[in-house]
């Protein structure tokens, strides 16, 4: 059996105890290490589990499937994932692999910052399609995340925005070459996520947000120092949340007034939020 | 020699209109540096020490050992010309006096990247030709170099005493013989018409060819002689010249001039043996069967008078003074280059359009187009010369706009440059400007449009060359198309490792020193060297291991490189290979077909190319070889190195997000062109086209790291199913040979996989010229082995010609010689040996 299991989004503790029993018994523990990243360090891990885990990178992954799926149809190999195991598309391919091969799987959910993200004050019932922020290079901006952000806007829903990170990648160089040589691992900030978006509407220009829209970005959510700041873009882009991981969410017309209540205690500056709040969503307040 | 100051030359380089920039260019041995000598001596500036120093022009020690150029060598020239003769310039001078910059360049095939820099500089050229010889491969070769860069050649056929002293041939088989050579060099000229440049076919009634010997340092053109009988016959000079070539008699009894060969039954001596050839062989016979009496008298007659011990000459010694105060090589020369070739004025405003990338009309191409001293600064650096100092070098280049001085600051735009980029941009001031003459140098201030300089300071910005400017706003100058490339490779080490940090900085300078040279470092960590031919690598690796990293070295046996092209044409029915990215959401389907030769060819040599407009480009595409025009237009890139002989085409059909991965896509196509499948060699003439595309819907899962080398999978998969083949270089040969020797040639050729395509007899002579085709795999020691089978009397010149696929079979079966061939180079770059798997890079659905 292939068991994939969320760890939750902090530390070693958030595992399941359904998920806890299955690592413990099981004959080999993969750690999925490239989507997203624990707080804590591996060790911790094996510590509280109580047994050796194997970190698979993006490469054992995607290239050596073959090698995590091995002798699943006799024993149990666990498969963990930080947050919940669909929270990224990622892993269908493994699902499938093992599918084809006959071996049977099992999911052992957990949080993930596609629920936990209500702890913001926004209502999960008014999010759109979730996007992604890559990391821009000088001749690489993809902006098609704005025409997502576009069709949740028209509709007055609020868009998560997941933010890149960067484990164990190669430089273009060291990928042409094949040397496996990995760049120091980055993570996106919140700051750096909202002035993208800033260059995305200057670049397209179609109004689908401006810089004082309002947006809310969290850090290291579901740990003990999480941080919530709301804000205009304009605001966020020079924000400091600290630590990875970050993610930010673009607020729709559609809020309400509940969830304003809400997030204007994390407003940086509370006078400036009333009045973006005032300019582009009063009118659609109930 | 004359003596000039600096400051004296300076003043010459503000006439523009009287600055001549020409090169000198010719097939191996037909004579360039001793004809360049003649003129060096009688009107080379500064430096009278080393006056009548034999090959002024060869500074290297194995040059002038071997007795061939290796380098080219820049040196300037003084004329005064007569007033008179001023007044057949067609176009603008000032005053009678002219700078001559004379670049003198290397004959032998495996340094004419010495000459296509040489050419870039220069607007016009002096075409060397051996009379016995005749037009050989490289003759045609630089001549169609010259053209292409729009430079006017004019011509001399040098070695005339050979064959009148050797070969001892009539008057009238002497001017067939030179008729025929005027022939066919005005062939190779016409074939490469153009119209900005005109028609440029030399004529020896305009004055546009000459003939001497370089060796006895005389030459006359018919010009000359028309001079000398037009007071005596009382006609017009023009109309004289008219009649001193061709089918043009003089009948002496009716003392009229004629078209026909005979009167009154008689045969008429043609007037230009009558008047030109006939002094001339008098004098030789006269001088060589040691006529004494005669000779004087003819002397007399010649009005050349002969000092102290020059009177008790006798022979060949007496020959060669007689034959120079008779005509002087250097008068005809500098006669042909000052009236006949165009001045950096007259010439910019025809080559500007091919000089510049950017529009012709902005600020630069203007300044370029009028020869602008006052516009803004465009210099073009075509080579590095080593400097005294090691390692350091002089960036030698024309200003083509604007003024260099010493200490302005400059932007240094390499090859790689892009307007508005700041990749391979250096923005550096000059420490000093200079001027170069032979092997010695002089400082000086500054150096306006239209003249030949060399600048210090800039090298460690330039790999080997760039365009300099002041100008933010400025495009390139047009990057130097070479005509030869490095096909053959050594791989090199140090005998001690210490010296290790030696060989690599060595490397490095040699890289910069020559314009051809390739340096790298193999996937097997191997430090390869590749040049264009055996001789070529053996120069450089002499030079690498005597001057650049002066340590012993070892060296591999010469490998050839390969290109790896496909032979399997597209059909209908063909299903595109896929290949799936790393986190499987994004799928590439790509079908790879030939490209045809003469597309490969355009491409190869800049007709077609990745900066041209790509409305044009479609249209060359579709008229002349039968593409698709909306295929022809959505060309993504050329590869290897963005400008290589494969193709790119987006063929999808409203793929979502296609743009967003195009640059990986691009990369991975560079990436995989420049190493293909087989045994990581590049690839050539090779045709992708990107059929369909799925994508995930959001960036994060398509960026760079899955697209990349999906891309390059997908097109090794398509190539692995499109038949593969390896493609071997085959150099064009030319043997001359005696018909006794024949024989071994044959033999010789056979043995090494070549065949013989033509064979001609030069006319009134027992040589044979013999082209063949010879694999460069095949030519390692053919030139011993051909000199030992023909005892020997051949003499061969081979120059890079084509690509073949290398036959025997498929490269993927190890049991063929490509099999084999693959196999070797697998395991010599340390890749996994055995066929290359398809599976490897092909996903199923």
């Amino acid at each position: 059996m292939l068991y994939f299991i969320g760890l939750g989004l902090s530390n070693e503790k958030d595992i399941t105890v359904a998920g806890l029993e299955i690592v413990k018994n099981a004959s080999r523990v993969y750690l999925e290490a490239y989507t997203s990243i624990l707080m804590i360090e591996t060790e911790k891990l094996e510590e509280f589990y109580g047994r050796p885990v194997i970190v698979a990178d993006r490469e054992m992954v995607e290239s050596s499937a073959d090698e995590i799926l091995a002798g699943s149809d006799t024993s149990d190999i666990a498969f963990l994932v930080v947050g919940d195991p669909y929270g990224a598309t990622t892993h269908t391919d493994l699902l499938l692999r093992a599918r084809e091969l006959g071996i049977p799987t099992r999911n052992i959910h957990n949080a993930s910052i596609m629920n936990a993200i209500g702890a913001c004050g926004l209502q999960l019932y008014n999010f759109g399609q979730t996007v992604s922020m890559v990391f821009f290079l000088d001749n690489w901006k993809p902006s098609s995340y704005y025409d997502r952000i576009k069709e949740n806007r028209e509709i007055g829903l609020h868009t998560l925005v997941l933010l890149d990170i960067k484990v164990k990648e190669q430089s273009l160089e060291n990928m042409a070459r094949g040397r496996k040589i990995y760049e120091p691992p980055r993570y996106m900030t919140v700051a750096q996520c909202c002035q993208q978006m800033l260059e995305t509407e200057e670049e397209r220009g179609e109004k689908v947000y401006t810089p004082k829209s309002l947006a809310v970005g969290v850090s290291r959510l579901g740990s003990e120092d999480q941080k919530i700041v709301a804000g205009t873009l304009e605001q966020l882009a020079e924000a400091d949340l600290g630590k990875p991981l970050h993610s930010v969410v673009l607020l729709g017309k559609r809020v309400h007034e509940l969830e304003i209540d809400f997030i204007r205690e994390f407003a940086i500056d509370k006078d400036i939020f009333n009045a973006a709040y005032e300019a582009e969503y009063g009118e659609h307040s109930t | 020699m004359v003596n000039f100051t600096v400051a004296e030359i300076r003043e010459l380089m503000d006439r523009t209109t009287n600055v001549r920039n020409m090169s000198v260019i010719a097939h191996v041995d037909h004579g360039k540096s001793t004809l360049t000598d003649s003129l060096v001596q009688r009107a080379g500036i500064i430096s009278s020490k080393v006056a009548g120093e034999a090959r002024f022009t060869d500074t290297r020690q194995d040059e002038q050992d071997r007795g061939i150029t290796i380098k080219s060598t820049a040196i300037s020239l003084f004329a005064e010309m007569d007033p008179e003769d001023c007044k057949d310039i067609k176009q603008t001078t000032n005053g009678h006096t002219f700078l001559v910059n004379l670049i003198d360049s290397p004959g032998h095939v495996d340094f004419s990247s010495e000459v296509t820099a040489a050419l870039r500089v220069t607007d016009g050229s002096l075409v060397v030709v051996d009379c016995v010889s005749g037009v050989c491969v490289q003759t045609e070769t630089v001549l169609r170099q010259a053209l292409g860069e729009r430079i006017k050649p004019v011509v001399i056929i040098n070695k005339v005493d050979r064959a009148l002293l050797e070969l001892q041939v009539s008057k009238e088989d002497l001017y067939q013989s030179f008729a025929r050579t005027v022939e066919s060099v005005n062939v190779i000229i016409a074939t490469y018409y153009d119209k900005a440049l005109g028609d440029v076919q030399v004529y020896p009634e305009k004055g546009t060819i000459a003939f001497g010997s370089g060796l006895h340092g005389w030459a006359f053109t018919v010009r000359q002689f028309a001079g000398r009988y037009a007071k005596k016959f009382g006609v017009d000079k023009t109309k004289m010249m008219e009649r001193l070539w061709g089918d043009s008699f003089f009948n002496p009894k009716t003392k009229k001039w004629t078209k026909i060969a005979t009167h009154e039954g008689k045969a008429l001596e043609r007037s230009f043996n009558m008047f030109i050839l006939d002094p001339i062989f008098k004098i030789f016979s006269a001088i060589m069967n040691f006529k004494k009496e005669e000779t004087t008298t003819l002397l007399e007659k010649l009005e050349i008078t002969l000092k102290g011990e020059e009177k008790d000459l006798e022979g060949k010694p007496l020959l060669k003074v007689v034959m120079k105060k008779f005509l002087p090589a250097a008068d005809a020369l500098l006669e042909m280059i000052v009236l006949h070739l165009p001045s950096p004025v007259t010439a910019q405003r025809y080559r500007a359009e091919t000089l510049y990338e950017g529009p012709i009309d902005d600020e630069c191409g203007v300044g370029i187009r009028d020869c602008d001293p006052k516009g803004p600064l465009m210099l073009y650096v075509s080579k590095m010369v080593p400097t005294s100092d090691k390692g350091r070098f002089y960036a030698f280049g024309r200003v083509f706009s604007g003024t260099v001085r010493s200490g302005l600051k400059v932007r240094i735009q390499g090859p790689n440059y892009v307007p508005g980029k700041k990749d391979d941009l250096f923005v550096k001031a000059i420490q000093r400007t200079i001027l170069m003459m032979g092997r010695y140098i002089e400082p000086i201030d500054d150096v306006p449009a239209g003249n030949i300089c060399g600048l210090v300071g800039v090298d460690q910005f330039l790999l080997k060359s760039g365009t300099l400017t002041t100008l933010e706003t400025a495009h390139n100058m047009k990057v130097m198309k070479f005509s030869v490339s490095p096909v053959v490779q050594v791989a090199v080490e140090v005998k001690n490792a210490n010296d290790l940090p030696k060989l690599v900085e060595g490397l490095k300078r040699l890289s910069k020193s020559d314009p051809c040279v390739l340096t790298f470092i193999s996937e097997s960590g191997e430090h390869i060297v590749a040049g264009a031919g055996e001789l070529h690598l053996e120069i450089c690796l002499k030079d690498l291991e005597e001057d650049h990293a002066g340590i012993p070295l070892k060296v591999s046996p010469p490998v050839v490189s390969y290109r790896e092209t496909v032979s399997r044409e597209r059909k209908e029915t063909d299903e595109p290979a896929l290949s799936k990215s790393p986190n499987k959401h994004n799928r590439l389907y790509v079908i790879a077909e030939p490209l045809s030769e003469e597309v490969s060819r355009d491409i190869e040599s800049g007709k077609i190319g990745p900066r041209d407009d790509f409305k044009a480009r479609a249209r060359i595409l579709a008229d002349e070889h039968g593409w698709d025009v909306t295929d022809a237009r959505k060309i993504w890139c050329f590869g290897p190195d963005t400008t290589g002989a494969n193709l790119l085409v987006d063929t999808t059909k409203a793929v979502q997000y296609l743009n967003e991965i195009k640059d990986s896509v691009v990369s991975g196509f560079q990436w995989a062109t420049r190493e293909g499948p087989l045994a990581e060699e590049p690839m050539r003439s090779i045709r992708f086209s990107l059929m369909d595309v799925t994508l995930h819907a959001d960036a994060i899962h398509r960026g760079g790291g899955q697209i990349i080398p999906t891309a390059r999978r997908v097109l090794y998969a398509a190539t692995l199913r499109a038949e593969p083949q390896l493609l071997e270089p085959v150099y064009l040969v030319e043997i001359q040979v005696p018909e006794q020797a024949m024989g071994g040639i044959y033999g010789v050729l056979t043995r090494r996989r070549g065949h013989v395509f033509s064979e001609e007899q030069r006319p009134g002579t027992p040589l044979f010229n013999v082209k063949a085709y010879l694999p460069v795999n095949e030519s390692f020691g053919f030139t011993a082995d051909l000199r030992s089978n023909t005892g020997g009397q051949a003499f061969p010149q081979s120059v890079f010609d084509h690509w073949q696929i290398l036959p025997g079979g498929s490269p993927m079966d190890v049991t063929t010689k490509p099999g084999q061939v693959v196999q070797d180079m697998r395991k010599r770059k340390g890749i996994k040996l055995g066929a290359p798997d398809v599976n490897e890079y092909y996903d199923k659905l």
